[in-house]
């Protein structure tokens, strides 16, 4: 595999957490209150107050802030409880620029499960007669997600 | 600066980003090629090309009398790490979450045991 090819692969992320299914599932969705890291992960950073995460296709993911306003930062395409979700990632972009977070939670030892996170859609649009019109839209998403995440304070660069 | 702000900084332009896509695309290419396909000026191109070669998005190479430009990965894995990073803060946070979740479990229903009467 190329070095280039490697721009626009999935990220992917494991983790494993001793509750159920079900449980975790509910956590990540539900409960992303209780844990997200709001004061370094979010629109808002330190104007954060909130967020949540809707349940079932079509529900959203919004952060709320000290302002009154709020910000949405996906939107659910894949409903699938306790074995998957998967949303658009897009905070503050439209929504046909957004790339794909998919969360799946599969039954592991002791009772425990095992949490994949894969955020893709990182490749801009296939050559052909799109090419040109994704020249700007294709690049757009990803800048402004990181753009947003650059905002943000006290967030390191990790070396790998 | 870290790679990744440089980075940041140098795609924060339309006609840099487009020059990123088209060394993506089209491969290797010289500075003319590279200014006949955008509506700026070949000076333009090439301070554009400095931005981004100083963020590590593009390198050259001297080819006889002209430099051919082509897409270098450091600049886009640094800014990738860096939002696997993100990921990777975000879920750490999640599993402490669910383990904290876990240890209450366990001491209420340890708890409800206790209280059951004639154990």
């Amino acid at each position: 595999m190329s070095e280039q090819a490697n721009d626009t692969m999935p990220i992917r992320k494991t983790v494993t957490v001793p509750v159920t299914p079900q449980r975790a599932f509910e956590l990540f969705t539900a409960r992303i209150g209780e844990w997200w890291p709001l004061a370094t992960h979010s629109v808002g950073e330190d104007q954060a107050t909130g967020v949540v995460f809707g349940e079932g296709i079509g529900g959203s993911i919004v952060e709320s802030l000290a302002d009154g306003t709020t910000s949405v930062w996906g939107t659910i395409t894949g409903w699938d409880p306790p074995h998957g979700v998967v949303y658009t990632w897009h905070a503050g972009t439209p929504v046909t620029e957004a790339t794909s977070v998919e969360v799946t939670f599969t039954p592991g030892e002791q009772g425990h499960t095992v949490v994949e996170l894969v955020h893709s859609g990182w490749d801009s649009r296939p050559d052909g007669s799109a090419a040109r019109a994704g020249y700007e839209t294709g690049w757009n998403p990803v800048i402004k997600h990181y753009a947003r995440f650059a905002a943000v304070s006290g967030l390191p660069a990790r070396a790998m | 600066m870290e790679t990744y702000e440089a980075v940041l900084e140098a795609l924060g332009d339309s006609t840099r980003r487009r020059i990123v896509d088209m060394l993506r695309r089209s491969g290797p290419s010289s500075v003319a090629e590279l200014a006949a396909r955008l509506p700026v000026s070949r000076p333009a191109v090439s301070q554009h090309l400095t931005v981004l070669r100083r963020s590590r998005l593009v390198t050259y190479e001297e080819s006889g009398t002209r430099n051919v430009y082509r897409v270098d990965p450091t600049g886009m894995r640094d800014l990738r790490a860096w939002m696997d990073g993100f990921w990777q803060e975000a879920l750490d946070t999640y599993a402490e979450a669910a383990r904290k979740d876990a240890a209450q479990a366990d001491q209420s229903s340890m708890a409800m045991r206790k209280g059951l009467p004639d154990e």
